[in-house]
């Protein structure tokens, strides 16, 4: 069985982020980059899944900049056995990202798609779902367990208020949540290792996928600021203040 | 700024440091912040939990220097001992004696490809990586000094006081090593003793291969130490040890043609006390920015701020040198005696003067230990000491430039 997992280059998780000045998107000069957290997840799942011989092959897939050749090795490190860097050096939309993912998915006919719900950037939360419609294909989102049987897949999402386990035939595509597992660390020697592993770079227009924006972003600006909280001298004193300032009661 | 250029490094180099730093971030500096009462345990086996060990195997950095072809990873040997420099550092970053327990290994693994026999290459390197607690000692240090081996005095009454005596097919080990790192914890040591008492130590020491279980070795005790306290640092004491004649592995000239793979470990303590630098700067810099005195957060006050690009350029200057000098190493280049000498040096001084600045920013805090600036203070201090002493690293960079005429032997006392 084949997987195909997509990871994301995004901004580290930790870095905290500024708007530039003139409001038309985050300022990314010099930020710390790291691979999607949900990514590592989803990454994380198709190794195991080949780790417990469940799986053959795992193909990494990134859309973005030469950089994100770090995101794909470090997938190749987690054990992922090769790679694909479709270069787009602009911001891709989901639905072009989906297109180009169905690409991929047409040429290497993977049994099982995997990405992650959502990448914490732009937060879409549209890749998986535009994906499995654009192929045709059952999709599970959210999964926090995935259990493979004989052509077909259990899921267990996690929904509103609860859990829901849904089942579905292969090939399907499943977007990871984060309790599905906790990703391992790519150790020094398995960076080295992958090091010699194989990615292939391509662009967009080798699969016929346009990346024209659909949307316009017209301003990008911060929280915010929270003011300093004030002491109150006595309970008299908060109600009033809750009352007449904030509004509140 | 204060991290390691991105641009200068590889690919590789790039992934391991960030994949070590999100274990040092997730895993490390967790446990220290919340079990720093257990730096004091008098019990030395207690202070580090062995999860954090665990954990270094996860990310593979307990085995750094095994060649691949008994299981361990080849890094590329033109730049094998800048990463050694960017994993240490990032180490150090959460924890020092963390750092000097993992890197004793590396260190100890690169004499033992160099020097060791295959047949006990194939027999203990398995075993180092096998077992996640497995460390590796290397001793030099006695308690007549080690000031005089560092520089060296190449005269015979400067000489180690640590004989080995060739007995049919057996070394038998007589003497008393202290201050050794992984000293109290080890599975393995590399000793170097005297083996011709004529000749000066460049040409009089060897050095052998201790496993821990050889009768006639014991290890008396742990010291304790003001820093790096969860490295556990050991005395020894060699009775009529007897170690069979392979176990040999540099024969007299030990010291001396040897000494060049101790090039290695000067760069590995110096971005050892880089990360120290680095994680006060860090902390520091947090806190001057929450922090108010005066009706303003301390970084608003221009004396705070100044202090603070004072350790911003510390940190650069000596992140400078030991990248020039691991270059040098990995390039074998001439002058790389010196300038790891003072990359140790310009380490150890100039990181102490940021640690010092860190303690004061922080106020009374500074002092408190559950505050953990103050181990930072503790960790970077007793750099100085480590590797060789500051004036001993500074003669030695002297007499490598001018070798003709300085640091001649004093002679014994009248
Ligand atoms: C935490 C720690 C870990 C260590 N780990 C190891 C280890 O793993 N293996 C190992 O072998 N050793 C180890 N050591 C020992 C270390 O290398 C020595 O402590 C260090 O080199 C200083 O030697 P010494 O303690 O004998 O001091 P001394 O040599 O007695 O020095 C005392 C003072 O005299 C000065 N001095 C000495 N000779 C001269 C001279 N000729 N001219 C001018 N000044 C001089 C020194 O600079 C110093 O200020 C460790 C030490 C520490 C503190
Ligand atoms: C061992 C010990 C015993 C103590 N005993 C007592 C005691 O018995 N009684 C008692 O009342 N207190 C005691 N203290 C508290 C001590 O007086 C304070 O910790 C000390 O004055 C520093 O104040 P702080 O901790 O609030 O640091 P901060 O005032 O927060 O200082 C932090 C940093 O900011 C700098 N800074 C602050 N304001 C400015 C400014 N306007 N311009 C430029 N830089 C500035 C400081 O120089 C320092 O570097 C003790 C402290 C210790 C460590």
């Amino acid at each position: 069985m084949k997987i195909l997992v997509a990871v994301k280059m995004v901004t580290d998780p930790n870095v905290k982020v500024r708007a530039l000045t003139d409001g038309t998107g985050p300022d990314l000069a010099s930020v710390k980059m790291a691979m999607n957290p949900f990514d590592e997840i989803a990454v994380e799942e198709a190794v195991r899944l080949k780790e417990a011989g469940l799986a053959t092959e795992i193909v990494a897939v990134s859309i973005g900049p030469a950089k994100a050749s770090d995101t794909l090795r470090t997938a190749l490190a987690m054990g992922a056995d090769r790679g694909i860097l479709i270069r787009a050096d602009q911001a891709v939309e989901p639905l072009a990202v989906a297109k180009l993912l169905r690409a991929v998915a047409d040429e290497e006919a993977p049994d099982l798609v995997l990405t992650g719900k959502q990448a914490i950037d732009d937060d879409s939360n549209q890749t998986g779902q535009m994906l499995a419609a654009l192929l045709g294909w059952g999709q599970a989102t959210f999964a926090s367990r995935v259990k493979l049987g004989d052509g077909t897949l259990e899921v267990t999402r996690e929904v509103d208020g609860g859990l829901q386990t849904i089942g579905l035939s292969l090939p399907a595509v499943v977007t990871a949540d984060l309790r599905l597992n906790e990703p391992r660390y790519a150790s020094l020697p398995n960076i080295m290792k992958a090091k010699k592993k194989p990615i292939a770079e391509k662009s967009p227009a080798d699969y016929g996928v346009s990346l024209e924006p659909r949307l316009r972003v017209i301003r990008v600006e911060e929280p915010p600021t929270r003011q300093a909280g004030i002491k109150v001298g006595s309970a008299a004193e908060l109600v009033q203040r809750l009352h007449n300032e904030a509004g509140v009661l | 700024m204060i991290h390691a250029d991105d641009g200068s490094l590889s690919e590789e180099q790039r992934l391991m440091r960030d994949s070590c730093r999100s274990y040092i971030d997730d895993v490390v500096t967790p446990f220290i912040r919340a079990n720093w009462q257990r730096e004091w345990d008098m019990t030395p086996g207690e202070r580090l939990s062995p999860e954090i060990l665990q954990g270094a195997e996860q990310i593979g950095v307990r085995t750094l220097g095994v060649p691949e072809e008994f299981g361990g990873i080849d890094l590329d040997r033109e730049s094998e001992v800048r990463t050694f420099a960017l994993i240490s550092e990032e180490i150090a970053r959460g924890d020092s004696g963390l750092s000097d327990k993992l890197v004793q290994n590396w260190k100890v693994s690169i004499l033992l490809r160099e020097f060791a026999p295959k047949h006990l290459q194939a027999k203990w390197f398995p075993r180092l990586l096998e077992d996640p607690q497995f460390l590796l000692a290397h001793c030099l240090t006695e308690p007549r000094g080690a000031s005089d081996r560092w520089l060296p005095y190449n005269v015979p009454e400067a000489s180690m006081n640590t004989r080995a005596v060739l007995d049919g097919d057996h070394w038998v080990i007589n003497g008393r090593k202290q201050f050794i790192s992984n000293g109290y914890d080890a599975s393995l040591y590399v000793v170097y003793a005297n083996t011709n008492p004529k000749v000066g130590m460049l040409q009089g020491t060897s050095s052998f291969l201790v496993p821990r279980d050889t009768p006639g070795f014991t290890v008396t005790k742990c010291n304790e130490t003001m820093g790096c306290r969860f490295m556990n640092n050991g005395e020894l004491v060699f009775e009529d040890c007897r170690i069979p004649a392979d176990h040999l592995l540099v024969k007299d000239q030990a010291m001396g043609s040897a000494g060049q793979y101790f090039r290695a470990g000067k760069i590995i303590q110096a971005a050892k006390n880089l990360g120290v630098g680095v994680a006060c700067f860090e902390r520091t810099a947090d806190y001057v920015q929450n922090y108010v005195q005066g009706g303003r957060i301390l970084i608003k006050h221009q004396a705070v701020a100044i202090r603070l690009a004072d350790m911003a350029t510390r940190i650069e200057a000596v992140r400078a040198l030991v990248e020039r000098a691991s270059k040098a190493v990995d390039e074998n280049h001439p002058d790389a005696d010196i300038l790891c000498n003072m990359a140790k040096v310009y380490a150890s001084e100039e990181i102490m003067k940021v640690a010092t600045h860190a303690l004061e920013l922080h106020g009374g805090n500074g002092a408190m230990l559950e505050f953990g600036i103050e181990k930072l203070f503790r960790d970077a201090a007793i750099f100085l000491h480590m590797d060789a002493t500051v004036d001993v690293s500074n003669m030695k960079i002297i007499k490598n430039m001018f070798p003709k005429t300085a640091g001649k032997y004093a002679g014994p006392e009248e």
